[in-house]
């Protein structure tokens, strides 16, 4: 140990960037050489390198918990290079580091990630031994542990989010790992996308906290934390809303006035936005269920171990800044149990059984978030752990039974339809005495890990709330803001929900278990000795949509088998483990290594975190109350599925078609974003589709052409080629100039002078040109109205006067034109220094700058 | 009536007549060698008009010299606008002017 | 009344006569000996305007060469150089239209100008040998000589011109084996249009003529 801290100082942990890149490595060799390497070295690398991972990760475990002996949280941590340096306006710096950290809590979730990873890389390598994209799987498991390493090791949100991406990524690669059928593709887009929405929200958080704390690590934010609690005003519609003018003057103020929302709840509820995309929370859960279009193992590291796990471990990480925000806290705590609740109806009446499994899954996680949200963050992180062990192991269980299934059934829906299982724990033992372990842990089956860490989230949730101590709120710059209180009936509510889940959890999974292994096997008749007909499936023929059989003949095929070693082994680990790793945390017993393993890291967050009145006296009662919810649940599916073979739930189904045509379609959510959502986008598009067709191509593509050609056929009508044609156009043009020549004009060119008064008048020269004047426009004309010489003429005007002259002009050919000028003298600038004459005041006297110059008006 | 033919204007009324049975000739006949006779007639025009003020203008002869080079060019002029002609007909076996509109659009 | 103004009206009636033949004649050798009649009494205005050599060259080449040329063409075309059939009465009215239209201008023209105040100027006596050959040749050779000279090229050019457009080609030439273009340019039809339609017969062109523009 002294050695390994020698070699790895605490500020310098080289190790870390090895555990970070070993899988890289993998996914890179076996991406770029895989075709060329065969399947052993491409499952030799993936393995070898996850093991070596996994190992690191132990060590450094080890080394963590040596190094936090004390009440210090020990914090392990790597710089690889500064990535940006932001300077603000005011002079204050930035700085975006590429560095990973491990400590309590991240170091756990490597545990987990690689160590679960390793196991499902195991089983991978046997499930899709037949694929002709084995190593392009691998490549992306590989690459998929890269991500979500990057994830949870990262020691900045940047970098965290580099990971989220990648996990992103990778989920749609693998969902979509058989892409030439349509229907895997749009799941990994449909998964791709939501987390996209998601994203966003997780962006806005890491904008605000940039802003508000300096800074995007965790030791940063962790410092500015306190300056979230500023309030921020929000104007929803506006502080002007054009309609609210017409409410009455109560309800107007009530529309444009601003909401003060401090920036935490700002950030608390951005977060949770990212959190509800990646850990498939309402409303953006839906991407979840179709991603059991991918292959199992997929289903069980991606969706169920890790990467949805993914929000709770944010929210985690950042725990001192969410409860910052009970108002966030309480929207994460209520969304989570609603989840809970809407997806556990959802998995009633579900025949395919990873739909059942993805469905549990939306509704564990909801679990999680229901008890981060009530500041239960290591009882929230505990049920993380647990769900990895019994839902990877419950998936992996299933996918051994679908390849059981697949030897006859080869249709994928029909492989994986509970009706068509039954009574398949005579044949596949391993299968099912590891799921039993599992099912036992996801029900509550006492002294399990799934009880244990079940029933902590419930009791925090009825009695754990949040409420900022007062010193921390003057500490920050909260002043004039209310913060939101904690609702009374809200720990009630949330207990409520979460106990209804369980008993529904337990109905659930126990329908899953009965119809999956108990009964009479109902998939084909099995038959001693059966041969594959003449036309022969590969194990991989994961694409076909038909059954090969003739109808009205029974299908016939062999016994269901038992999967090889490099299956049933990760199954049986990881049903140890979810058997009896709930002792790690079993609080009834107050054996909590975990807790207190766990404590220095959510230090700081805890002291927002307080108990209800009397929080010890309901220990026992709600135990008792989850042993009945298991043994409600459980009994009464023993009872409808064992006992009366099922026929209450058909009397169910036939009682009230509607409501579970509703269930089954998954209360028809899908549809409803299918519909207004992307119906929106929809009708978007065909609007712009329209605009292109109508108005760019029409209005300014044909018409105009159109427009063009026809003044260019009326134009041609001219060019005949014929000198007449052109010399007849040519004596109109002559027409045209000799027009001109012939008019007189009578433009004068006029020179105003408004200082002196003076103002003067030249007409225009031209052939044989006569003039003929009327200076003082009495109608008449001047000199006795005969036509002269004089092209000039100029008047004196006093101030403020109006003159109008007439002039003709006679050309040589006795034609003439005659224009009429006004000019108007405007009053003097009596500004600047002017002095008044004695005497007569609209004279003379003006102002000595030059004034803005007014052209006469000129009418013909 | 004893004014005829000593007054410059009168020249040039006659000269205008011509010019414009000329120009009417050109834009409304459709033979070819009619419309190069029509630009003859206006040329002849042009020359009338220049000796009649050359004679009003005494003082050199520029006007006739000018008019000597007109009758020059026309002779050139004509002599190969005949040419073409007869490549014209060579070409189309006609001498409408209406044929030639191999420019046309 | 004197023989001035009787020779001044004789000659622009008939150089207004010969005019009017010229555009009017159905017959091109009409309009020809329109034109000559229009060159004749051109010559006698000259002659009234001390334009002795002037009116001698006009009726030595205008009359001389120039009508003689037309005459010849007109010769050579023999019945083809007539004015064809018929026409579209959209093209007649066209052409008319434009007749008419300048004949309008015209008249302007001279309304226009007869409105002027203009006193109109009588012919001074003319110097002795205004018009006569050594003045007109004292000019040419004097300070003329460069466009007279310039003429005289003018002139070559147009003899050779004349001489190269007018000569064609006499024989049918067969296409020449080679096909660039400029072999096909000079060999062959002018025009690619025109190799694929051959010249029209008379009969359709009557056809054409009647039914076509």
């Amino acid at each position: 140990m002294q050695a390994i801290e020698a070699l790895f100082p605490a500020h310098n942990y080289t190790l870390l960037s090895l555990i970070v890149l070993l899988p890289l490595l993998g996914a890179a060799v076996n991406g770029v050489f895989g075709k060329r390497l065969g399947k052993e070295a491409v499952s030799l690398l993936a393995l070898s390198v996850m093991f070596i991972a996994f190992a690191l990760a132990v060590v450094t475990f080890f080394a963590l918990g040596h190094a936090q002996e004390g009440e210090q949280a020990a914090r392990f941590y790597w710089k690889g290079w500064e990535w940006f340096h932001l300077t603000r306006a005011d002079g204050s710096t930035s700085t975006l580091d590429v560095a990973f950290s491990v400590d309590a809590l991240s170091g756990t979730m490597a545990l987990i990630v690689t160590g679960v990873g390793f196991l499902i890389h195991l089983y991978s390598v046997s499930y899709m031994a037949e694929d002709p994209g084995f190593h392009r799987f691998l490549t992306y498991l590989n690459l998929f542990i890269f991500s979500m390493l990057v994830l949870i090791l990262g020691d900045s949100l940047p970098v965290l989010f580099v990971g989220w991406e990648g996990v992103g990524l990778c989920s749609y690669l693998l969902i979509g790992f058989w892409f030439e059928d349509e229907k895997n593709a749009a799941a990994g887009k449909k998964a791709f996308v939501t987390n996209r929405i998601g994203d966003f929200g997780l962006l806005v958080a890491m904008g605000l906290l940039l802003y508000y704390t300096g800074g995007l690590d965790w030791s940063t934010i962790d410092s500015g934390a306190k300056n979230l609690l500023t309030p921020v005003q929000v104007w929803p519609l506006g502080s002007h809303v054009p309609a609210a003018s017409l409410l009455p003057q109560g309800m107007e103020n009530w529309v444009n006035m601003p909401r003060y929302v401090s920036a935490a709840t700002l950030v608390g509820l951005a977060l949770f936005l990212g959190c509800a995309g990646k850990s498939a929370q309402l409303p953006l859960y839906v991407w979840l269920p179709d991603a059991m279009a991918g292959p199992t193992p997929v289903s069980a590291l991606i969706h169920a171990a890790t990467m949805v796990t993914a929000g709770v471990y944010l929210l985690c990480r950042l725990s001192f800044v969410m409860v910052l925000s009970p108002a966030a806290m309480a929207v994460v705590a209520f969304t989570g149990a609603l989840t809970a609740l809407f997806a556990a109806s959802i998995a009633f009446a579900q025949h395919d059984i990873k739909k059942v499994l993805a469905y549990s899954t939306v509704s564990q996680l909801g679990y999680m978030f229901l008890g981060v949200g009530v500041g239960a963050f290591s009882a929230g992180f505990f049920h993380v752990i647990t769900h990895a062990f019994f839902k990877a192991c419950m998936f992996l269980g299933a996918g051994s039974v679908i390849h059981a299934m697949h030897a006859r059934i080869h249709d994928t829906d029909a492989s994986q339809d509970m009706r068509n299982m039954g009574g398949l724990r005579k044949y596949m033992p391993y299968t099912f005495w590891t799921f039993t372990a599992a099912w036992a842990a996801i029900v509550g089956l006492p002294l399990t890990s799934g009880f244990f860490s079940k029933d902590e989230i419930l009791l925090k949730a009825y009695t754990s709330f949040i409420k900022i101590p007062s010193a921390a709120l003057a500490d920050g710059t909260g002043g004039s803001m209310d913060v939101f209180s904690w609702p009374s009936w809200l720990g009630t509510a949330l207990y409520a929900m979460g106990l209804i889940t369980a008993l529904m959890t337990a109905f659930y999974m126990t329908r899953l278990y009965i119809g999956t292994f108990f009964g009479e096997f109902k998939g084909w008749k099995i038959v001693k000795n059966w041969q594959e007909p003449a036309h022969a499936h590969g194990h991989d023929d994961h694409g076909h949509g038909h059954a090969h059989h003739e109808p009205g003949v029974p299908l016939e095929g062999p016994t269901p088998h038992e999967s090889p070693w490099q299956m049933w082994v990760p199954l049986a680990v990881l049903g140890f483990l979810a058997a009896f790793a709930g002792f790690l945390n079993a609080a009834p017993l107050h054996i909590t290594p975990f807790d207190s393993w766990l404590e220095p890291v959510f230090e700081k967050a805890s002291a927002s975190v307080q108990l209800i009145e009397g929080a010890e006296h309901f220990e026992l009662p709600f135990l008792g109350l989850a042993f009945l919810s298991f043994a409600g649940g459980t009994g009464v599916a023993y009872y409808i599925y064992v006992l009366q073979k099922g026929k209450p739930a058909q009397a169910f189904v036939e009682a009230m078609p509607g409501f579970h045509a509703l269930v089954f379609d998954k209360w028809r959510v899908d549809e409803i974003y299918e519909e207004y959502v992307i119906g929106a986008v929809d009708s978007l598009a065909e609007f712009f589709a329209w605009a292109d067709k109508w108005i760019v191509d029409f209005l300014l593509a044909r018409v105009t052409s159109f427009l063009v050609s026809t003044s260019g056929t009326a134009l041609r009508f001219i060019q005949t080629g014929r000198v007449q044609t052109y010399a007849a156009v040519m004596v109109l043009g002559l027409g045209g100039v000799g027009w001109y020549f012939v008019t007189p004009r009578a433009e004068a060119k006029l020179e105003s002078n408004d200082e002196s008064g003076v103002y003067s008048l030249t007409a225009p020269q031209g052939l044989g040109y006569s003039y003929r004047w009327d200076l003082n426009n009495d109608g008449k004309w001047d000199d006795k109205e005969k036509f002269g010489d004089r092209t000039q003429q100029s008047l004196n005007l006093a101030a403020k006067e109006n003159r109008t002259i007439r002039l003709e002009v006679k050309n040589a050919f006795g034609r003439s034109a005659v224009r009429s000028f006004n000019f108007a003298r405007p009053a003097p600038d009596r500004s600047g220094a002017t002095s008044r004459l004695e005497g007569d005041p609209g004279q003379a006297r003006r102002a000595p700058e030059m004034r803005q110059l007014q052209k006469p008006q000129e009418m013909k | 009536m004893s004014s005829l033919g000593y007054f410059v204007e009168q020249y040039v009324l006659l000269a205008g007549a011509l010019f414009t049975l000329g120009c009417v000739g050109f834009l409304v006949r459709r033979n070819v060698l009619v419309q190069l006779m029509s630009i003859e007639l206006m040329l002849n025009a042009v020359n009338l008009m220049l000796v009649a003020f050359n004679r009003q203008h005494t003082a050199d002869l520029n006007g006739q010299v000018f008019a000597f080079f007109i009758i020059a060019v026309a002779a050139a002029e004509v002599a190969v606008g005949l040419a073409i002609v007869l490549a014209f007909y060579r070409l189309k076996s006609s001498v409408q002017s209406d044929e030639a509109d191999q420019l046309r659009h | 009344m004197t023989v001035g103004n009787v020779f001044f009206v004789v000659a622009s009636v008939v150089a207004l006569f010969g005019a009017f033949m010229t555009i009017a004649s159905r017959s091109p050798i009409r309009s020809a000996v329109g034109l000559l009649i229009t060159i004749v009494g051109i010559a006698a205005l000259f002659l009234m305007l001390n334009a002795q050599f002037l009116a001698a060259i006009q009726l030595i080449v205008y009359a001389g060469a120039v009508v003689v040329l037309f005459v010849f063409v007109i010769m050579l075309l023999g019945p083809d150089a007539g004015d064809g059939e018929g026409t579209v009465v959209r093209a007649r009215v066209a052409r008319y239209g434009a007749g008419a239209f300048f004949l309008l201008l015209s008249f302007g023209a001279a309304h226009l100008v007869s409105r002027a105040d203009l006193s109109p100027t009588r012919f001074k006596i003319a110097p002795a040998g205004h018009g006569s050959v050594e003045g007109i040749g004292t000019l040419l050779f004097g300070s003329d000589v460069i466009p007279f000279e310039l003429a005289t090229a003018l002139l070559i050019v147009a003899v050779v011109g004349a001489i190269a457009v007018a000569r064609g080609k006499p024989h049918v030439r067969h296409q020449s084996k080679s096909a660039s273009p400029t072999a096909r340019m000079f060999n062959g039809p002018l025009m690619a249009r025109d190799a694929q339609r051959p010249l029209p017969t008379k009969a359709e062109r009557a056809a054409k003529a009647a039914g076509g523009v």
